[in-house]
């Protein structure tokens, strides 16, 4: 059992209801050269398209395996691109970022995978994440939609990123644009995920283990992994 | 003078600090810069309201929905709640950042924001420091209307200046606090330029008393004004204001400066 085979398990029953109903379509990260990475601000007058806008739905999420279950270079996406969407000029976003490997320094790897994740930056793309409220709004610049800019290109980019790091053996990206209500569907596992991960954060970071005081209790009895981190650093410690 | 905007390094990021005595104009001369430099084509600029007094968002009639104090206050509630990790507090921060960004156009507006105790002006006066530094290379242009006085040069909260727009009225008192800030400003912080600019003055005596007063460039002086009196009374926005007497004169001291 990994850290988050609960929440990862989540997720796919909730993208399987939503490929259902034929939503979903997939695409291959290798099948585009990468899109030229840069860092961009987009005013708002230069912006052909936001996703994630603080005052619509957003999530973003990144969860691990190790049990080889990820489709290595998979990218999902449930409602429409980038190009399909211009007229609407907002949309609702969930990126869901899942990485397999073998990670024996979970605070490290964890580090090291959100780092790989928050520094993909693709040219004409401005990208911003709330890491506490699990959000990320981004805006598309009008050059970059002329030229084509996909999420297709974000998903290969943010793979490539990941699997740059040792660790991390396959990974495959997940974007909902579809509505609101779908990427709200993602709300729970993120939220379960963000206590697990804070849980371990808190552990390393402090090495406090008086269990008896700490809000973060009931995950840490429960997790097996979490368990297992915390027989580790106590161990350590000894 | 060959423009700034286009020998700035990389041809780029110009950062324009307005510094004065309080009560001279100084966002007067900001709302101005920034409806000058809004104008120009193709250009983005920042423009920052450094003064916790305030007062550079009415002119501008832009009403931001949060400061740069709300930002501090929502970090530090982050870090309350456990929330340490500083990759995840800097990027936090890169995104209460833009949201407390005010567009207008190829302009966009950020405001220090008031803070309630003497103590707290230091902590946001650090995160305005790292914010400028940060924000500012993405921009053309950035106007950033100065606390009034010394401090926030002295504290090296504007540092790296492209050129420090020294902003006096026709007192002594006045032209002497513009003295004292360039004088620490050479030596604390870089700045490629300063350039005085003397507000409401009455006549062509009172600018040629200062200009023998003061080794400091004058390069303009704007005239007492009827039209920015009546803007400022009905708290309407600089960037609507039509030509007069006061924006020739300002605009014409940024063209002598190099900034237009």
């Amino acid at each position: 059992m990994a850290l988050f085979d609960e929440q990862l398990g989540e997720v796919r029953r909730v993208l399987e209801s939503m490929s259902a109903g034929g939503a979903a379509r997939q695409f291959a990260a290798g099948a585009r050269e990468l899109w030229d990475k840069g860092s961009t601000l987009v005013l708002q007058e230069d912006t052909a398209l936001e996703m994630g806008n603080p005052s619509v739905a957003s999530l973003s999420l990144l969860l691990w395996s190790e049990d080889g279950g990820v489709e290595d270079g998979r990218i999902t996406l449930v409602g429409p691109d980038v190009g399909e969407a211009l007229k609407s000029g907002s949309l609702p976003f969930a990126q869901v970022v899942i990485v397999d490997g073998t990670f024996e320094s979970e605070y490290d790897s964890y580090r090291d995978i959100r780092d790989a994740v928050y520094d993909t930056r693709l040219a004409g793309l401005s990208i911003r994440t709330m890491p506490s409220k699990r959000t990320l709004w981004c805006r598309v610049g009008r050059d970059a939609a002329d030229k084509g800019l996909s999420l297709i290109d974000l998903g290969a980019a943010l793979i490539d990123s990941v699997k740059r790091l040792e660790e991390v053996g396959s990974a495959e990206v997940v974007f909902v644009t579809s509505s609101a209500e779908d990427v709200r569907r993602l709300t729970s596992p993120a939220a379960s995920a963000q206590r697990l991960v804070d849980a371990m954060m808190k552990m390393y970071q402090e090495q406090n283990f008086d269990c008896e005081t700490c809000e973060y209790q009931d995950v840490c009895d429960t997790v097996m992994d979490l368990k297992k981190i915390r027989s580790k650093l106590t161990d350590s410690q000894d | 003078m060959e423009n700034r905007l286009d020998y700035c390094e990389g041809g780029v990021n110009m950062i324009l600090a307005v510094c004065g005595k309080g009560g001279v104009g100084k966002t007067t001369v900001s709302a101005i810069a920034a409806q000058a430099l809004a104008e120009k084509n193709g250009l983005r600029a920042l423009v920052v309201d450094a003064d916790p007094a305030g007062g550079l968002g009415m002119a501008l009639g832009l009403t931001p929905r949060r400061t740069l104090n709300d930002v501090r206050k929502e970090i530090i509630e982050e870090v309350k709640e456990g929330k340490r990790d500083k990759r995840d507090l800097s990027v936090s921060l890169d995104y209460l950042i833009a949201e407390a960004l005010t567009e207008r156009g190829n302009m966009a507006f950020l405001s220090i924001g008031r803070p309630e105790d003497e103590g707290c002006y230091c902590k946001v006066n650090v995160i305005l420091k790292d914010t400028i530094e940060g924000l500012a290379g993405r921009f053309d242009a950035t106007v950033i209307d100065a606390e009034a006085g010394i401090e926030q040069v002295n504290r090296k909260v504007i540092s790296s200046v492209d050129y420090m727009l020294l902003v006096s009225d026709t007192s002594a008192k006045a032209v002497r606090v513009v003295e004292t800030i360039k004088d620490v400003a050479d030596r604390m912080i870089g700045n490629e330029g300063a350039g005085l600019v003397v507000n409401r003055v009455r006549d062509r005596a009172e600018i040629e008393g200062i200009q023998s007063g003061t080794a400091l460039d004058v390069i303009g002086w704007v005239p007492e004004d009827d039209t920015i009196r009546r803007f400022d009374g009905e708290e309407k926005s600089f960037l609507e204001l039509p030509d007069c007497p006061a924006r020739a004169a300002i605009r014409g001291a940024l063209v002598r400066a190099g900034l237009l």
